[in-house]
């Protein structure tokens, strides 16, 4: 996760003066419980096609104590029944499972991912999986070469000949901007269904979901700067660096080093924190009801608070440029 | 190449295209002792932010029954500046005082040279903020005066008043080095100018412009007017 130079977080460490102790940490984290996950799979066959992809926070780079293993076997083609290595196969190298009602732990198809974006096949699971792949995924096993096809198809999908120079690509920052909103709905209609785990829930949607939000739009506003060619290639490049790398170096892009430092100094504390099981454990007891009396949430909160401001001063005020950009592409 | 919808204007204001802004009660001497009509007036500054301004020992049981009749104010954000003067009870008695207004608000702000014993305030945590002091005070003022207090109080945030580090020094050096020690602490701006005896009057133009680069590092928390805002 630091490879290839200074990260641009380290880079904003160092311009705001700042640690961020837990983030690091928990990229020191994440690359060795990948190694050991990669020689696990790697024993299992492979069909030439197919892939296991892991996202959540091992694509973040965030591996915390109560990570899950949130993966899916990726097969570049139709839907089909045989492939390898099969769900049932990973499911006993992967320890940490994913939660039963997730899209994770499924096969998923590029042609899912590549054809059905948008209409009625476009289901929440399709999208949450293809958002997830480009924003926060690294590819564990089978041919990186399969990862890479898949994303590079979805991408020209997206980056198609609508494509202006010098604007943000609206059809990808529509979906990016509809995937939040989609999360932020289905936070609601869980809180419906049940209070289980609603400050968990609460406290991750004001900051890993929103970190990984913010990670999509910021490189996507950011397009006005190139033509359509240079474009591709700095989102592609985007998109191979931790959502952490991407805001930090949208900061330091727009000479907001305190706002950003700030912002991250946040969300590195709320990662601290949720790596304490204590932590964890108390906030997925608070319920809407019994919010007011847990320090836990009013922690959770302060930090969430702290990262938006952030966020909204380098949208709409560190830049003029990109204040302009945010006014006339991010709501419309 | 930046297009055509993406042109800036660098003679915009900093404070006029700054959002998370809000005023002080304490400027609103005319309306002392109506909480609701101090609110109503801070309201119309700003729907952000306020801060609800005790300055004086003696508005602290008004504006305890003024918030218990009021269950949620219609702002984002919501300071609460404790006593800095007419202090009558002990610092024990305050503390406890004060701990059950930072139920209701985001921060609560006060003067460190009024402050004898700060483990006391300790139970506050992160909602405790210390403000830089003027040049009239004989504590809190620099980043050295200001470290002593953080560090017994070590969750407390920052208020840094910008009027505050330019009576102790023009330049805007100790302001910069206000915000590089305690850059991770800010939690708010107090905002205006001074005159001449150091009490706040409405922000100059000259001082929007001398201020502006330090302001510039400050974009991601409130601003609070602590004189009416000039526009």
């Amino acid at each position: 996760m630091e490879s290839g130079g200074t990260s641009p977080l380290r880079q904003l460490a160092e311009a705001a003066d700042r640690n961020f102790p837990h983030l690091f940490e928990a990229r020191a984290r994440t690359e060795p419980g990948l190694e050991e996950r990669r020689a696990l799979l790697a024993r299992l066959p492979h069909s030439a096609e197919a892939s296991v992809v892991l996202m959540g926070s091992w694509g973040r780079g965030e591996v915390t104590a109560g990570s899950d293993d949130d993966f899916m076997v990726l097969v570049d083609g139709a839907e089909q029944h045989e492939f390898e290595p099969t769900i049932e196969g990973v499911s006993e190298v992967l320890k940490q499972r994913p939660s039963k009602d997730g899209p994770f732990a499924e096969p998923v198809f590029s042609e899912n991912l590549v054809n059905d974006i948008g209409l009625d096949a476009d289901s929440n699971r399709n999208l949450t999986r293809r958002l997830l792949f480009l924003l926060e995924s690294t590819p564990i096993s089978g041919d990186e070469d399969v990862y890479r096809a898949v994303r590079d198809k979805i991408l020209s999908r997206y980056l198609d000949e609508s494509v202006k120079p010098y604007r943000p690509p609206r059809f990808l920052l529509n979906d990016v901007v509809r995937y939040w909103r989609t999360i932020c709905v289905d936070f609601a209609a869980k809180e419906w269904k049940g209070p289980e785990k609603w400050g968990i829930r609460n406290a991750k949607l004001r900051t890993s979901r929103k970190i990984l939000f913010a990670s999509g739009l910021l490189p996507l506003l950011e397009c006005f700067r190139f033509d359509t060619d240079s474009m591709r290639e700095f989102i592609e490049r985007a998109l191979t660096m931790p959502p952490t790398d991407r805001i930090a170096g949208a900061f330091l892009e727009n000479d907001a080093a305190d706002e950003g430092g700030r912002a991250l100094g946040a969300y590195d504390e709320f990662l601290g924190r949720l790596h304490e099981s204590e932590f964890r454990d108390r906030l997925e007891e608070v319920t809407r009801e019994n919010s007011g009396d847990s320090a836990e949430f009013a922690k959770a909160d302060e930090i969430g608070k702290e990262l938006q401001g952030g966020l909204l001063a380098l949208l709409y005020e560190a830049s003029p440029d990109l204040a302009k950009v945010v006014r006339d592409y991010a709501i419309f | 190449m930046v297009g055509t919808a993406t042109r800036s204007d660098p003679r915009e204001s900093i404070v006029e295209r700054h959002h998370p802004v809000g005023a002080s009660t304490g400027y609103m001497q005319n309306l002392r002792g109506d909480w609701t009509a101090q609110v109503e007036e801070a309201w119309r500054v700003s729907s952000f932010a306020i801060e609800l301004s005790a300055l004086s020992e003696s508005e602290l049981p008004s504006l305890a029954g003024y918030l218990r009749q009021t269950p949620s104010l219609p702002f984002r954000y919501t300071s609460i500046h404790g006593p800095s003067k007419g202090r009558q009870m002990g610092e024990e008695e305050l503390v406890t005082s004060l701990a059950q207004f930072s139920r209701l608000a985001d921060g609560v702000v006060m003067h460190p040279d009024t402050m004898d014993d700060l483990r006391l305030y300790r139970p506050l945590g992160h909602k405790l903020l210390l403000e830089n002091m003027d040049a009239r005070k004989p504590d809190g003022r620099t980043p050295e005066e200001l470290q002593r207090a953080f560090a017994e109080l070590p969750e407390a945030g920052f208020c840094f008043d910008i009027a505050h580090a330019w009576s102790i020094d023009p330049s805007m050096a100790v302001a910069s080095e206000l915000l590089d020690r305690f850059s991770s602490r800010l939690r708010h701006v107090h905002l205006s100018s001074l005159s001449e005896d150091l009490h706040h009057v409405s922000l100059s133009d000259e001082d929007e412009e001398l201020f502006s680069p330090i302001l510039r590092r400050c974009l991601d928390v409130p601003w609070i007017f602590e004189a009416p805002p000039a526009r």
